[in-house]
């Protein structure tokens, strides 16, 4: 008896022991809100991916486009405007609310038909072809396109569109019936979903504690408990991840990686993030309109050089605003920016460039190496004879006339170039509508083309001749892909997945283990 | 003693009123919240639409009466970055920031006042020469970089003490002493001086010839009459503490506290949440300060007479 009581407890000791996995994740910040619909923060995606399920998911172990059957088991188009969606059977939301259709279609329909003004100015950039969605029946939902949509499967796997249970929602606040703006404000301070870790604790800025979700559909999550701490201080991360006090740390700049991998019991991981950091410049402004100068400005700056000052070669020079994570439409061959001193000096002089002082703007610390950019490219002007000078602004001016060049950052919202580009550079876009970039009838007809042919080269052809108007009349300039590390210990095995967005902290199964296991 | 408390209630209440004006419009002279609660990545007709549901078209006035009225629900408004009431946001941060702030006072008093009386009694040996050297150093040592010095030794090489947040008595430790640091500098400079004024006196000659064992000379009469001036510095330091002095300290160690949200707040101008947070260290300030008139009251039979007069 003794014995059987002995062997009894060592063996639920052992298990726990390798079941009850805790980790702290030391994050440089922790978001204000979680609503994965109204958010598109690089600080919020590093959380919604572990709480929410989408209809369609991604395998994010490969950069190409490999759509997986998530919360929609099966999909295909009933018309060409129109998609049926078979649910899964038997999913059940963190509170314990099954999911059904009129979960998903509440979802989809608050961004699709948004009211709440945040989702309105989300949903207009990426999901203004979608009309609508309905339910068909308890198990079955229908979605409505404006127009032909060739990109489907990219976005119905959207955080925005992540699912959200419907009677939880409206009965935050008022009227349990109707989804009113409170009800959504409310939300974002007590999300759930259908993801495999519920989120047990949220203080927002501070701190958030993930407890694994047992009723969770799909492969169960391998940690048991998750508390993410923000540490604002990068020393003071680097000190919790030696102390031991955080096993993941995030967010460490390419100059900091040293104090990490000098010690034997830690590591970094690290990649380039699929996002931009980029000078733009306002073709509007009287000293550059005449786009030789911009074309000049572009050219007398030597990317390659800053990777290796500011980034240890670490970073990624792009030659077109295009990214390896957009499968098909990755399009290396384009040369839209090149370094070229000497033609930036008889560029200058054609256009009769007169030694006018040219800005570019940076705030003192919000992009990593911004300013210290900011001063090696007004001195690469220099030598070519533009008269640059560094003005360091606190905020975001990007929509100011006088604005003449600022650093800016064009993430990779999601995996396709509508993602990026077509966001921030849509004919009335966020640049069209602040005022430093125009577009016509031409680039507004080649748009469409990219956005919406259902042929893939017919894209690449549309978004070819895009770059070629960017390059004869450049309102950017991308400087470079930026190396983001993580710090851990080396009894984590985690790295960031490349088929996601930038700073997803992904601990699915598979996506994390212990080395001792 | 009654009209000396009310004169000082009455202007405890006008500055209060002074300063949720000044930072009312203060704040709103720094730049547009709405280009930082969403971001840069939109156009102009989705950014007035924004405006428009963070009430920020309204004319200032307006904003500011709303502000006045949002005195009175209990909530002092919403947060725009994290749409909770304030008032919820500053208490979670409050309790965290006083431990911190009482931490510190218990180790300065306990620290400064034998260091400063020791430094007075033997002024002219090695021990008030060790002492005030001590003193001098630790006035001249700004608190981040005893702060960064500790991690870097304690928690970096020795990894003896945590440096994140308040979890444990452990993490007490460190911020406790970097924010006391400057505080027992100059308590234990300014004990020392008000002792020597003191030490002098014809009344302590009278205490030692009225046979007294000196331990009691040098508390009971010595220390209670320096007392007065101690305590005029003590109040303007923890004042000071309250209002700034922790902002640094909070983001060294990911304190909780309500230095790391204003300065959050600051930079996202997050109004409402600035504006109170300002307001609820006003009025910490205001208080201690006054508290410490009271105390003055008490301590300085003198003082009370004259008022009283």
């Amino acid at each position: 008896m003794l014995r059987l009581l002995l062997t009894t407890t060592l063996a639920a000791g052992l298990a726990s022991g390798l079941a009850a996995q805790e980790i702290t994740v030391g994050a440089a910040n922790v978001s204000s809100y979680l609503d994965p619909g109204r958010d598109h923060s690089n600080v919020g995606s590093q959380f919604y991916y572990n709480t929410f399920d989408t209809l369609i998911d991604k395998n994010h172990d490969t950069l190409a486009a490999e759509w997986q059957p998530a919360l929609a088991i099966e999909w295909h188009l009933v018309e060409p405007t129109v998609m049926e969606l078979k649910l899964r059977d038997g999913v059940v939301f963190q509170n314990g609310e099954p999911m059904t259709a009129d979960d998903v279609v509440f979802s989809l329909n608050r961004m699709y038909q948004a009211t709440f003004p945040p989702y309105v100015v989300r949903s207009r950039d990426r999901l203004d072809n979608f009309e609508k969605a309905d339910k068909v029946d308890d198990l079955t939902v229908r979605i409505t396109v404006k127009r032909e949509e060739p990109l489907w499967n990219t976005l119905l796997n959207l955080q925005q569109v992540m699912i959200i249970p419907e009677e939880y929602t409206k009965g935050l606040t008022g009227d349990p019936k109707v989804a009113e703006d409170d009800d959504f404000e409310a939300f974002s301070l007590a999300p759930v979903g259908t993801g495999p870790y519920r989120v047990a604790e949220f203080v927002p800025g501070e701190r958030l504690v993930w407890e694994r979700f047992d009723d969770f559909w799909g492969e169960k999550a391998p940690l048991e408990r998750v508390v993410v701490q923000q540490i604002p201080e990068t020393a003071s991360r680097v000190t919790a991840l030696k102390t031991g006090e955080a096993d993941i740390i995030t967010n460490i700049a390419p100059d900091q990686l040293s104090l990490i991998e000098s010690d034997p019991k830690l590591r970094a991981v690290g990649s380039a993030t699929p996002l931009f950091h980029l000078m733009i410049m306002n073709v509007n402004h009287p000293t550059l309109k005449d786009p030789r100068i911009r074309q000049a400005m572009s050219m007398a700056i030597d990317r390659d050089t800053l990777n290796e000052a500011l980034w240890f070669g670490k970073a990624v020079v792009p030659d077109s605003h295009t990214y390896e994570e957009f499968g098909d439409l990755y399009m290396p061959e384009l040369k839209t920016f090149e370094y070229n001193p000497e033609k930036a000096k008889q560029l200058l002089k054609e256009a009769g460039y007169d030694g006018a002082e040219i800005t570019y703007d940076t705030h003192p610390t919000y992009y990593t190496n911004g300013l210290l950019a900011a001063q090696a490219i007004t001195e690469m002007w220099k030598e070519v004879g533009i008269n640059g000078k560094v003005r360091i602004v606190e905020k975001w001016n990007g929509g100011a006339p006088d604005m003449m060049t600022r650093n800016w950052s064009n993430p990779m919202y999601f995996a396709d170039p509508f993602g990026s580009f077509g966001v921030m550079w849509a004919p009335n876009g966020p640049s069209e509508g602040q005022g430093r970039f125009n577009t016509d009838a031409a680039y507004a007809e080649a748009w469409e083309r990219f956005r919406f042919s259902k042929d893939v080269e017919a894209r690449k052809a549309a978004y070819a001749e895009l770059m070629e108007r960017i390059k004869q009349d450049p309102p950017f300039l991308l400087l470079y892909r930026p190396y983001e590390s993580w710090g851990m210990s080396k009894a984590v095995n985690w790295a960031p997945k490349p088929g996601h967005i930038p700073y997803v902290l992904d601990f699915r199964a598979g996506a994390i283990s212990f080395a001792s296991n | 003693m009654l009209s000396y408390s009310l004169r000082t209630l009455t202007r405890m209440a006008l500055t209060f009123l002074a300063i949720i004006t000044i930072v009312f419009f203060a704040t709103r002279l720094s730049g547009n919240a709405i280009d930082f609660v969403v971001g840069e990545n939109i156009t102009s007709e989705d950014r007035d639409l924004l405006i428009a549901y963070y009430e920020l078209d309204k004319p200032v006035f307006a904003q500011y009466l709303a502000f006045l009225k949002s005195f009175t629900d209990g909530q002092f408004g919403l947060s725009f970055i994290e749409r909770r009431p304030v008032s919820e946001i500053v208490v979670e941060r409050l309790w965290p920031s006083a431990q911190l702030l009482l931490s510190a006072m218990a180790l300065t008093l306990l620290v400064s006042l034998p260091l400063g009386i020791a430094a007075a009694i033997w002024r002219k040996s090695w021990v008030g020469s060790a002492v005030m050297v001590l003193a001098f150093l630790g006035y001249a040592v700004p608190n981040f970089v005893l702060a960064v010095v500790m991690v870097l030794i304690f928690s970096y090489w020795l990894n003896w003490l945590p440096v994140v947040g308040n979890g444990t008595p452990w993490h007490f430790i460190m911020p406790t002493i970097a924010m006391a640091g400057v505080l027992i500098a100059a308590l234990t400079r300014f004990t020392r001086n008000a002792m020597l004024d003191v030490l002098g006196q014809d009344y302590m000659r009278t205490a030692r010839a009225k046979g007294l064992p000196e331990s009691r000379v040098i508390l009971k009469h010595g220390l209670r009459n320096a007392g007065i001036t101690i305590l005029s510095v003590v109040g303007l330091q923890v004042a000071g503490l309250a209002a700034a002095g922790s902002v640094v300290i909070e983001a060294i160690f990911a304190w909780p506290g309500i230095g790391d949200l204003l300065v959050n707040a600051a930079l996202r101008r997050d109004y409402p949440v600035l504006q109170f947070g300002v307001v609820t260290v006003a009025l910490a300030v205001i208080v201690i300060n006054a508290a410490v008139d009271l105390a003055y009251a008490w301590a300085d039979p003198r003082l009370r007479q004259t008022v009283n007069a």
